[in-house]
C-alpha cells in the first residue's frame, strides 16, 4: 500500500496535514523529525509498503528537514517531497530545490491548496 | 525589537513589539507591553534556551476547533515562527515549557474585542493541549494591560499590571496598528512554490 509520510515536530501541524490530506484515501504515517522518519521508512519498506509522498518540515530537532532530504534522496530519487515550513528566505528555498525537493509551501498553509498540490504530485 | 544594555537587571534587555518574536541562548531579559496581544514565553531551563513571541489570532475561531480553521492557522503559524527559531539554536519542543500572557481587553478597546479575546484564550489552551506542552503559568484576559519581563535562562516572568497608559503610549499605538493589519489580512496564507 502507498503511504504518505508527514514529518514535522509539531503535533498540531501533523494533525492539520493529516486532516487536509485524508480525502486522498492513502494511509498516513507521522514522524517527529528526520531521524524518526528514516526509521519509519525502513519499517514501511520492510513490510512491503511504498512511500507515495513526503510532507516535510524544515526546523526540527535531531535531524532537520534539509538533512533528511539529502539522506532520503541518496536512497530514493523520485518520490515527491513537499517542504512545509515557516522558512521563506530565497536561499533556503534554493537549498531545498538543489537537494531535490518537489515544492515549497510556506506556513500557514491553506488545506485545499496543500491537497491540490499533493494530488498533482501523486499522479 | 530594540536592545538596551543599561537595564536595571544588569543583563541586556530586549524590547519586543507586537508581531515580533525572539529566541536566544543569552542570559538576558525580554520585555514587552501587552494589551490585546498574547505573549508566549517558551523555555528550557536545562539547556538555558528561551524565546518570546507576540501575536494575535485575528478573529473568532469556529466551534470545530483549531485544526483546519483558517483564522487559527495564522496563530499556529505565528507560534511556529518562534519555535523554528528555538529549534535552530538547539531547542526541542518536547522539553520546552510555556508561560502565556495577555489577551486583555482594556476599557478603551472596541466592544467586539472581548469576544475575540475569549477566542484567543480558547485557541492558546487548545494549541498547547495538542502540542502536549506544559503551561506553567497563564495570565490571560482582564480589562488591563500588562508589562512583562521574561528571563529565558530560568523561565521566570515578572508581570506588572499597568494602571497608567501614558508610559506605554508607544506600545498602544503600535499594537493597534499591528492588530488592524492582522485583521485586514486574516486569511492570508503562505506562498506555494512548485519546482518542476
Ligand atoms: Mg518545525
Amino acid at each position: 500500500m502507498k503511504h504518505i509520510l508527514i514529518i514535522d515536530d509539531s503535533p498540531t501541524i501533523r494533525i492539520s496535514v493529516e486532516h487536509a490530506l485524508k480525502s486522498l484515501g492513502h494511509a498516513m504515517v507521522c514522524a517527529e523529525n528526520g531521524r524518526d522518519a528514516l526509521g519509519k521508512i525502513d519499517a514501511l519498506i520492510a513490510q512491503g509498503h511504498d512511500i507515495a509522498l513526503c510532507v516535510l518540515d524544515v526546523n526540527m530537532p535531531e535531524m532537520d528537514g534539509i538533512s533528511f532530504l539529502k539522506e532520503f534522496r541518496s536512497r530514493d530519487k523520485f518520490t515527491p517531497v513537499l517542504i512545509l515550513t515557516t522558512e521563506s528566505e530565497d536561499d533556503k528555498i534554493k537549498e531545498g530545490r538543489s537537494h531535490g525537493a518537489s515544492g515549497w509551501i510556506i506556513k500557514p498553509f491553506k488545506p485545499d491548496e496543500l491537497l491540490s498540490v499533493a494530488k498533482r504530485f501523486l499522479k | 525589537m530594540i536592545k538596551k544594555t543599561d537595564s536595571q537587571f544588569n543583563k541586556p534587555l530586549y524590547i519586543l513589539y507586537p508581531g515580533e518574536f525572539y529566541a536566544t541562548k543569552e542570559d538576558c531579559v525580554i520585555s514587552t507591553v501587552l494589551g490585546s496581544c498574547m505573549a508566549v514565553c517558551l523555555f528550557d531551563v536545562a539547556k538555558r534556551i528561551g524565546g518570546m513571541g507576540i501575536f494575535i489570532v485575528p478573529g473568532t475561531i469556529g466551534t470545530s476547533g483549531i485544526i483546519s480553521d483558517a483564522i487559527a492557522s495564522k496563530g499556529i503559524g505565528d507560534i511556529e515562527l518562534l519555535l523554528g527559531e528555538i529549534v535552530k539554536i538547539g531547542g526541542d519542543r518536547r522539553y520546552l515549557k510555556a508561560k502565556i500572557f495577555g489577551a486583555g481587553y482594556p476599557a478603551d478597546s472596541s466592544s467586539q474585542m472581548e469576544q475575540v479575546m475569549n477566542s484567543n484564550i480558547k485557541f492558546i489552551y487548545e494549541y498547547f493541549t495538542l502540542e502536549n506542552m506544559t503551561v506553567e503559568r497563564s495570565d490571560l484576559g482582564g480589562e488591563f494591560r500588562r508589562r512583562l519581563y521574561f528571563f529565558p535562562w530560568t523561565g521566570k516572568v515578572y508581570r506588572n499590571i499597568l494602571q497608567n497608559n501614558e508610559e506605554s503610549s508607544e506600545f498602544i499605538k503600535l499594537e493597534q496598528e499591528y492588530i488592524d493589519s492582522e485583521f485586514r489580512q486574516k486569511e492570508k496564507f503562505g506562498r506555494v512554490i512548485l519546482f518542476d
